[in-house]
């Protein structure tokens, strides 16, 4: 029992120490991930990618949600904070799309926090 | 030579999980309602109560069947996940799942011997599987997905009949207990059709499953258990859901209801006493949001409460789910 409780304890340690922390660029920077490719960034389009530094104040972000009916783009607008991670992510609800402030609780689990719908998903056909 | 073909029939017995009451009701004796049971029959009946606990989309439940010949408690559990990653630069996701599953039978079954007496056999099984679950999810639109997946489900069935005193004097048999166990790997393919819908603050999902399963059996104590059989079944659930005012540190709580349906669709009803029900049910989800390991998104963390009903067989659904 003894040996199986270690076992169960020195598991948790050595997942959570694969689990990584997030890096900041700079200071004044926030860090966004997505699921899905951030296609245009407060104005300007950019190859698609799914991680950005972005700097702390109001971003506009516009990620593409990929079906094989429709390519919805979704816009996002709020302020990030400096030395916060921010990601998007698909959870069912009514828009295909949700960001999420991201939390790092433990080494075992992170909290998403915070949720803010798109301004907007516009459906265009493939 | 008598003894051992009544132990012989006795181990039928154990993979059938009973003698098909009804079969047993209309014959004369015992050993004429055992000749006529097939190799199919063994390969249905074994597997059935394996399958019927261990199958994807199955939640755990507690079972009665209760007729004049049978008197059955089942009950089944899981603890597990199942849960899309993304694939970048794919339209599809992937999809995947683990689960411990296990499952218990308790039957009570009557039956006539040779010399019209009535014979009461008491036969209990336990199953406990690892299911390991991995496929494709693709979103067809916004509000609608294609899941194709496969799942590997590997279970130890362990067997034991204990007969009715009069009948071990009849037969001069040595003992009134049988054990057996049986090693099984399971293979199911299975395709999720799911439709998720808003109106307002509710959501709506429907879903239907149809799985494809293959087992084969093993057992080192009894050649009986060495078989394998096909199966199938399908599934369709509808679930309403909404928001509360209720809010625990912090994070919201919502309501749902629901109805699920269930067909064992080669599975025959004598194999453990139902082969269809119909759950209803409602519970609260409080919505923990979390990713372990910064992987993968558990959202929901609730408590169920459901009705099954069907042909010859009732129970309920109580317990944590996890979404």
């Amino acid at each position: 029992m003894n040996r199986l409780i270690f076992l169960a304890i020195g598991t948790c340690f050595l997942i959570s120490a694969c689990a990584r922390s997030p890096v900041f660029r700079e200071e004044g920077y926030a860090l966004f991930r997505s699921n899905y490719p951030v296609v245009r960034v407060n104005g300007v389009e950019v190859e698609p990618s799914y991680t950005l530094d972005i700097p702390s104040g109001e971003n506009t972000l516009v990620i593409v949600y990929h079906t094989y009916r429709f390519d919805y783009h979704c816009t996002f607008t709020w302020k990030a904070a400096a030395n916060t991670v921010y990601e998007v992510t698909d959870q069912y609800n009514k828009y295909p799309l949700t960001l999420y402030r991201w939390a790092g609780t433990n080494g075992l689990w992170a909290s998403r926090l915070d949720p803010i719908d798109p301004l907007e998903c516009i459906p265009k056909q493939r | 030579m008598r003894t051992s073909v009544v132990i012989n029939s006795l181990l039928i017995l154990a993979l059938h999980a009973s003698v098909t009451p009804a079969r047993a009701g209309n014959g004369s004796d015992a050993s004429k309602v055992l000749s006529i049971l097939s190799d199919a029959d063994i390969s249905e009946y074994a597997i059935a109560f394996v399958n019927m606990s261990t199958a994807p989309g199955l939640e755990g439940a507690t079972l009665k069947i209760d007729n004049d010949q049978r008197h059955s408690d089942q009950w089944r559990s899981r603890l597990g996940f199942n849960a899309e990653f993304t694939l970048n630069d794919h339209i599809y996701n992937g999809y995947w799942g683990l689960a411990i599953v296990g499952g218990r039978l308790e039957d009570s079954i009557g039956f006539i011997e040779d010399n019209g007496e009535p014979v009461q056999v008491d036969v209990t099984r336990e199953v406990v599987g690892l299911r390991g679950s991995l496929g494709l999810s693709f979103p067809v639109d916004q509000y609608f997905k294609l899941r194709p997946f496969l799942s590997l489900i590997l279970s130890n069935m362990e067997n034991e009949i204990i007969l009715d005193d009069q009948y071990v004097q009849n037969y001069n048999l040595p003992f009134n207990r049988l054990n057996g166990s049986a090693q099984m790997w399971s293979t199911v393919g299975s395709l999720e059709a799911l439709y998720t819908r808003w109106y307002g603050n509710y959501q709506l999902q429907l879903s239907g499953q149809y799985h494809l399963n293959y087992t084969e059996s093993f057992s080192e104590d009894n050649p009986i258990l060495e078989t394998e059989a096909w199966n199938d079944s399908a599934q369709l659930k509808t679930r309403f859901s909404g928001p509360t005012r209720l809010t625990w540190a912090g994070r919201p709580w919502q309501w749902n209801v629901y109805a699920h349906y269930t067909n064992f669709l080669s599975t025959s009803e004598a194999a453990v006493g139902y082969d269809d029900f119909f759950e209803i049910g409602g519970g609260l989800d409080w919505e923990i949001n979390i990713k372990p390991l910064d992987w993968f998104g558990w959202r929901f963390l609730g408590i169920k409460v459901g009705v099954i009903v069907g042909d010859n067989v009732e129970g309920y659904s109580v317990g944590l789910t996890g979404r």
